[in-house]
């Protein structure tokens, strides 16, 4: 996977503090390690209800969760959470369906990992989470008529400029250009004729393969794992189009 | 004793003087019967009590008329006759008491009768209407000639001595009659006590059968009528007995009568005790069932059924008992069509017999079929519930499976990757701890593919179905693993028609169908071969084809490779989970289409095709 920019952008989140619940203690353990190791504190818990105890007594700025655990499941523990609560929860299950997928997300999570994980994938997850988490007041502030919004996409229309959950990063010309099309139209499907139209502003023909190269640029500088998109999905044999999130 | 009281007493003391009062009886009653034969009795006696009334005295008068009134033709007087008589034509007379007027004659009221103008009298009466075999002739004398005249009369004493006979008759067979007609009445009571009673036992409510009742109905009644039969021919010829002329019962006639009631007592036991078998057997529901003629037209109704309701067949499949019952139908239905033509021909009524038949064999062969049909359908819904069960199953066990699997790969694999973050370890170590990393990630690919495989073939994945363009899907994926084509030294020639080819399928599965299916060819090409990719129309038909040239000997077939865990190569070196074009096999089948492989010597050969839409 690409780790250009989750090096590149390594702002030390210190002091933020992850609960880590899962029932498998070794798995608990080893996430452990993986983020302490990136300089965040780490509480473990072994199922729901001992989550909850942790959430109750200390300040958490974001939840691992299983989502097979006893006493309490991982689904109905974010539900609980989501009560009373805002912070990042990000579901950690060999679950693997998309309808395991959207069951999670629907229940108020943020981001769904399926075991067994990329260590590297897991750590810019949380950082991703935890950025956006701890800059939703710069977002709020900085709202301005100019800016994109799609999750953590941000694109200002003025200054050109894209930020991936505030960390900014280099687009080309044509680059841009497409995602401020498909971004001006969160969840509307482009076929590639559509977008060489208005990017190159030119006649289509045989420009799937061009637009398709584009797209998987963009890709790979703006999703965690270019080969499960969050944002940018190719609809396959259709086109392309931004997920609304 | 202790005899238990039901609704009559079933104890066989009570069961044995009934059944010997009930051969008694009638035992009486034929010995009775044949003293009176003996006794020269008119049971006439019994009912009338006045001679003069009785059909016998009615009888004399008309005879003696009748032969009177023949001398009106004969013109010869009857000779030697006990009664006394006058005739005349109204010109000649005859007479056997000289010339004597109507008034003589009239003294012997009621023994006398009379012919004038026309009009019979019979004493006390003119009735014409009893049934006698004089009438006719007198009626026919009557209306010869009004001028005739006839008087007839018996002597008081000849009538005196009629009237006594009757009288001593009655008083001497009256008492033997009702004694008759009361045994008669108990004997129906015994009777009916006895067929009520008949293998009852004092002490249950079952019915026990007796030692002759394993007999067959008809031999029963063939014994009972032989039995009858055979007592009617011994008994009848001593009712042709002369009879008694003293009045007295002589040795002879005794002996007779004592005879006659030893047989008629031993018919009556053995008749008695086939009749309460019969009726046992009544009761218990067997006497038509326990018959020879039942059961030999049972056995052949039987034959005749089992050809259709499948028994005859049971140990063939079902479709096959189908086709068995279908041609014995048409077998016996064209014997059916030809004897009825026969029997038309023959001019006979029989005729009507086969179509009748014919009838009930359809009957037969409608109910046998739906009964196979029902068999079938159970036999199917079973087969599916006991599918749906194991299919239910195996999901359950791929989901717990995978779930076990992929645990203890999380762990592996994080470990792992703190292992690599490890300052301070040997080259050696670092090398080794790169190894794991890349056995654990083909791992995990392995039994990712693994699962996708294990759903899609056990039809538990979903699939969303939509309209998308296939020639659209080919370039994007080609676009998509356009850095691995060009690392690959592989030449791709890629021919698409210009116009979209538009389909239905699941855009993600079908995307992973070609994303194998090329990765496979990049995989085992020869170096520097090319790969052909191509997508045609062919009779309403989008045809992709992908060919290759592989680097190795396919000493394989085309079904073999699609096995799963199949791999090209043989040493299993390489990467990949050896499931990528079993996958690609199963996502095509569950998007709608069709996935095929040919392989002609190096020449490897995918298609795979889908129905056009417009």
């Amino acid at each position: 996977m690409d780790n250009a920019r989750i090096s590149s952008g390594d702002t030390r989140a210190s002091n933020a503090r992850i609960l880590v619940v899962d029932d498998d203690r070794e798995i608990a353990m080893a996430v452990e390690k993986l983020l302490t190791r990136e300089g965040y504190e780490v509480i473990r818990a072994y199922d729901g209800m001992q989550a909850l105890e942790a959430l109750a007594e200390n300040q958490i700025h974001l939840i691992l969760l299983d989502i097979m655990m006893p006493k309490l499941d991982g689904l109905s523990a974010t539900m609980k959470i989501r009560e009373s609560r805002n912070i990042p929860i990000i579901i950690i299950s060999a679950k693997s369906e998309d309808s395991d997928k959207i069951l999670g997300l629907s229940m108020g999570a943020d981001d769904y990992v399926t075991k067994p994980f990329n260590p590297q994938e897991l750590v810019a997850r949380v950082k991703s989470q935890l950025r956006r988490y701890m800059h939703l007041g710069d977002i709020a502030n900085g709202s301005r008529s100019s800016q994109l919004r799609v999750g953590g996409l941000c694109l200002d229309t003025d200054a050109k400029q894209l930020t991936v959950d505030g960390e900014p990063v280099r687009l080309t010309a044509k680059e841009y250009k497409i995602l401020e099309l498909l971004m001006s139209n969160p969840g509307v499907v482009f076929s590639a004729e559509q977008i060489y139209e208005a990017v190159w502003k030119d006649v289509p023909y045989s420009v799937e393969n061009t637009v398709m190269v584009h797209i998987r640029r963009i890709r790979e500088k703006i999703e965690i794992n270019p080969k499960e998109p969050k944002y940018l999905k190719v609809v396959w044999g259709i086109g392309y189009k931004i997920e609304k999130v | 004793m202790a005899t238990r009281l039901r609704k009559f007493s079933t104890s066989p003391v009570t069961k044995a003087i009934a059944f010997i009062l009930a051969v008694l009886i009638p035992t009486g009653l034929v010995v009775l019967a044949l003293f009176a034969n003996f006794s020269y009795l008119d049971t006439e006696c019994l009912f009338v009590e006045d001679y003069f009334d009785s059909r016998d005295f009615a009888n004399r008068m008309r005879k003696a008329a009748a032969e009177v009134s023949d001398t009106l033709y004969s013109r010869v007087p009857p000779e030697n006759v006990p009664y006394y008589y006058y005739v005349s034509d109204g010109k000649k007379e005859w007479s056997n008491v000289g010339k004597q007027d109507k008034s003589f004659f009239e003294q012997f009221e009621p023994a006398f009768c009379s012919l004038e103008n026309g009009q019979w009298s019979f004493g006390r009466s003119t009735d014409f209407t009893a049934s006698d075999i004089y009438i006719d002739r007198l009626k026919y004398y009557a209306v010869v000639d009004k001028s005739n005249t006839i008087y007839v009369a018996y002597p008081s004493e000849t009538s005196r001595a009629w009237e006594q006979k009757w009288q001593k008759d009655r008083e001497t067979f009256m008492p033997m009659f009702m004694a008759a007609a009361a045994g008669i009445v108990l004997l129906l009571s015994l009777a009916a006590y006895l067929a009520a009673v008949t293998g009852r036992k004092p002490h249950d409510r079952d019915l026990h059968p007796g030692k002759t009742d394993s007999t067959f109905s008809e031999i029963l009644i063939a014994a009972l009528l032989l039995t009858a039969l055979a007592w009617y021919a011994i008994i009848e010829p001593a009712f042709d007995e002369n009879p008694i002329d003293t009045g007295k019962l002589g040795t002879y006639h005794i002996v007779v009568l004592v005879l006659v009631g030893i047989i008629t007592s031993a018919a009556a036991t053995i008749c008695g005790t086939i009749l309460l078998t019969l009726i046992r057997k009544l009761k218990a529901g067997s006497l038509v069932k326990h018959s020879i003629i039942y059961k030999i037209f049972y056995r052949i109704y039987d034959l005749a059924v089992s050809l259709f309701d499948g028994r005859a067949f049971s140990k063939y499949p079902l479709t096959k008992s189908l086709f068995y019952r279908q041609l014995i139908f048409i077998i016996l239905s064209f014997v059916f069509v030809f004897l009825t033509f026969l029997f038309i021909a023959l001019e006979t009524y029989a005729a009507l017999i086969p179509p009748v038949l014919e009838m009930v064999m359809i009957y037969w062969y409608i109910k046998g079929n739906n009964r196979t049909y029902m068999d079938i359908n159970r036999g199917f819904d079973e087969s599916l519930e006991e599918q749906m069960k194991s299919e239910r199953m195996k999901v359950a066990l791929i989901t717990n499976v995978s779930h076990d699997l992929k645990t203890p790969l999380t762990s592996i694999i994080s470990y792992i990757d703190l292992l690599s973050k490890e300052e301070g370890l040997p080259e050696t170590a670092k090398d080794y701890v790169k190894i794991l990393g890349e056995k654990a990630g083909r791992l995990n690919n392995m039994v990712s593919d693994l699962f996708d495989l294990a759903k899609s073939t056990s039809g538990n994945m979903p699939v969303d179905i939509e309209k998308l363009d296939l020639k659209k899907l080919i370039e994007q994926t080609l676009a998509d693993m356009g850095d691995r084509i060009e690392k690959s030294g592989l030449a791709f020639r890629v021919r698409l028609p210009e116009k979209p080819m538009q389909i239905n399928a699941d855009g993600k599965k079908l995307y992973r169908v070609f994303q194998n299916v090329i990765d496979n060819a990049l995989k085992y090409s020869l170096q520097g071969t090319r790969v052909y990719v191509a997508l045609e129309e062919n009779e309403g038909m989008a045809v992709a084809t992908v060919k290759n040239t592989a680097g190795y000997e396919m000493d394989f077939t085309a079904d073999e490779i699609l096995q799963r865990f199949m791999r090209g190569d043989k040493s299993r070196t390489t990467e990949g989970s050896g499931l990528g074009l079993s996958i690609a096999e199963s996502y095509t089948k569950l998007c709608g289409g069709r996935f095929k492989v040919d392989i002609d010597g190096d020449l490897f050969k995918v298609t795979i095709s889908f129905n056009l839409v417009s």
